[in-house]
């Protein structure tokens, strides 16, 4: 795998260009491009390396179920908790390496190929902190030393760190179950459900249903319940018995009786719907609104509310206006007294046509009369309407000439009869 | 019939083949608001998913009130999310009668008396099966719109009998008793007093049952009222 570079980019870095008025800060670009490529390898057995004390941390599993050796640090993946530590540690020893560490790394550097699994897990950390990565200061060792280095690493085969990685994950998930089993044992101890999202108001406080805090209460309590629905029953069943008897009793009656009891009871409806009074002369007509109100109300609110107002709007308000003088009829009583009051009362009042009210009334002096007095007819009489005496005659047919084709009335000539 | 974990058949209107309660779809009892609620909520998704009925048992023992929906948003009890569970499931009348035998658990036997209401097709049935709960003066907590209400398994159990609506359902029409002691089907119902009842009777039709009326209520006033009219008339009478 190439070395990874921190600027993503294959471009070679740039010294930095001049800007106005501000400050170089260009040392750093000048050595990372020569010491690139030697420095990418070891850079991520370094990022391992300082971890050798393992800090405290107490989500972190403890040493004994850890059955990791932890001197081989650099073996070891990354678990979250352990990433803040590290990256502390860098910032310490930036650009501290010791001759101690430095062999260490040389070791490291051997088993770069067999680690390739963890290097992958370590890049992610050392892409952060290749920046701040110590600075190697290269150690020489003899041909001999490298023959036992190479010899050292192969020992430790691949299998056994995949089987060290196994068992490290069963471990982390053992205690992540241990943590959420203690979790639920807590939560259900202290009452709360996890669908249950208002499990602050207590609702032992609100009701209680502990039984037996009072028996004898709660005996009579229910006693009484049991009373009630026991009445309950009894009336729907008189109730029934009733209905049939007055259905019985009507059945037997003849039908003269049974007229002269509706009689009485409809008498009585319209005593009730009619007994309330007349409309007063031009008195306002008011419908109290048809909502239904049933048994609810007492009898004195009963009253109240079927008190024939007729919606006066206050209290000396006359219905019937014919008590008033002549002056103070008038509809709307907000006009009386106003300059330039026509008196208009209504339409019916200032009709003044007649409407039949003198069909009857034509009379003549003529009217007994014979005919032959009777005054001639006014109007000329209509053109000849009464044909008497040698007048009676009906007219023949006028005679044609021959020489007359119809009527010769083109030269505007009047026709002639001869 | 083949139990789905999640029964997402049951709730798909179309394709549903399994048993049928009043003619339809059980799930169908609960209205399709009241279905929308249960199934949204996280109790059905957590903790109703994939129940037979023994895990519903274990469920309905942990229930610790009654009730419909609650609250501004119609929030659903657990009680009607295992309500609406066993509506699914439809167990067998041997199963939910030994629901309702457990002495043990109210709100175990509450909730299997809400679903002999809702599910069993003959009155007579039901009303033979719930009246010797009349008897039970435990009490049980239920949940309402604002808050809490303090109920008893008797009261809960006539409620189921005799109202048209409980716990956010409008339960199926039955026959009123009286219609089935009519028809026969029924005996009538001998009260768990019992012997006091008879008592009571026999004592006298005035002084008990007026006391009786006290204790209780208004409805019989018009007798008492035309007790005291007649009392205060004579004293006019006798003090002109």
């Amino acid at each position: 795998m190439p070395p990874p570079s921190s600027r993503m980019t294959k471009n070679r870095p740039q010294p930095i260009r001049y800007r106005p008025g501000k400050a170089e800060v260009a040392e750093e670009a000048s050595e990372d491009e020569e010491s690139e490529q030697s420095d990418d390898e070891a850079a991520q057995e370094e990022v391992a390396a300082p971890r050798a004390p393992q800090p405290k941390a107490t989500s972190f599993p403890s040493h004994n179920k850890l059955a990791v050796d932890l001197s081989k640090a650099d073996q070891q993946t990354s678990a979250a908790p352990k990433s803040a530590p590290k990256k502390q540690d860098d910032d310490d020893l930036e650009g501290f390496v010791t001759a101690s560490e430095s062999s260490e790394e040389d070791e490291a550097g051997g088993s770069s190929d067999e680690e390739g699994a963890d290097s992958s897990e370590e890049e992610e950390e050392s892409s952060d902190d290749e920046p701040k990565k110590p600075m190697l200061r290269p150690t020489f060792i003899s041909k001999a030393k490298r023959a036992q280095q190479a010899t050292a690493q192969p020992q430790r085969s691949a299998d056994d760190a995949a089987a060290e990685e196994e068992r490290k994950r069963k471990e982390k998930a053992d205690e992540m179950l241990q943590a959420q089993l203690e979790r639920d044992a807590a939560n259900r101890a202290a009452g709360r459900k996890a669908w249950d999202d208002d499990a602050d108001i207590n609702p032992e406080d609100e009701v209680d249903d502990t039984d037996g805090v009072d028996p004898e209460a709660e005996r009579a309590a229910w006693k009484l319940r049991e009373l009630k629905r026991v009445r309950r029953d009894r009336l729907a069943i008189e109730e029934k018995e009733k209905e049939r008897e007055e259905i019985e009793r009507r059945r037997n009656m003849t039908a003269e009786e049974r007229e002269a009891e509706d009689k009485i009871y409809i008498d009585a409806q319209k005593e009730d719907r009619e007994g309330k009074g007349q409309m007063g002369f031009m008195q306002k007509y008011h419908h109290k609104g048809a909502f239904f109100v049933g048994d609810e109300q007492d009898e004195e609110v009963q009253k109240v509310m079927n008190r024939d107002l007729a919606g006066a709007r206050f209290v000396d308000e006359t219905g019937d206006k014919g008590v008033l003088p002549e002056y103070m009829r008038i509809r709307d009583m907000t006009k009386l007294g106003k300059k330039g009051r026509t008196k208009y009362k209504d339409l019916k009042a200032e009709d003044t046509g007649r409407w039949g009210t003198e069909l009857g009334n034509k009379r003549r002096d003529y009217d007994g009369l014979d005919d032959r007095f009777r005054p001639d007819e006014r109007g000329g009489g209509g053109g000849e309407r009464e044909q008497t005496g040698a007048n009676a005659q009906p007219v023949g047919e006028r005679r044609r000439r021959e020489d007359d084709d119809g009527y010769r009335d083109r030269d505007g000539k009047r026709v002639r009869y001869d | 019939m083949v139990h789905h974990a999640d029964a997402k058949k049951a709730l798909d209107e179309r394709g549903y083949t399994g048993t049928l309660l009043h003619g339809d779809n059980p799930l169908k009892l609960f209205e399709k608001a009241v279905r929308d609620r249960i199934v949204d909520s996280y109790y059905w998704k957590e903790q109703c998913f994939g129940l037979n009925a023994a895990t519903l048992l274990d469920r309905a023992t942990d229930l610790s009130f009654i009730g419909g929906t609650y609250g501004v948003a119609q929030k659903p009890t657990p009680f009607l999310c295992l309500a609406f569970k066993l509506l699914q499931l439809t167990p067998s009348k041997d199963i939910i009668l030994f629901y309702l035998h457990q002495e043990e658990f109210k709100y175990l036997r509450a909730l299997a008396a809400f679903y002999v209401r809702l599910a069993w097709e003959k009155d007579e049935e039901v009303y033979k099966t719930l009246e010797p709960y009349l008897a039970d003066r435990r009490k049980l907590r239920r949940r309402v719109r604002e808050g809490w209400a303090l109920t008893y398994v008797d009261d809960f159990v006539d409620d189921l009998l005799v109202k048209g609506r409980v716990c956010a359902t409008t339960l199926p029409k039955v026959n009123p008793r009286g219609f089935l002691e009519d028809e026969g089907k029924l005996e009538e119902r001998v009260s768990a007093l019992g012997e006091e009842l008879e008592e009571m009777d026999e004592d006298s039709g005035g002084d008990e049952s007026e006391g009786e009326v006290e204790e209780v209520g208004s409805a019989m006033v018009v007798g008492r009222g035309g007790g005291d009219g007649e009392v205060v008339s004579d004293e006019e009478m006798s003090g002109d």
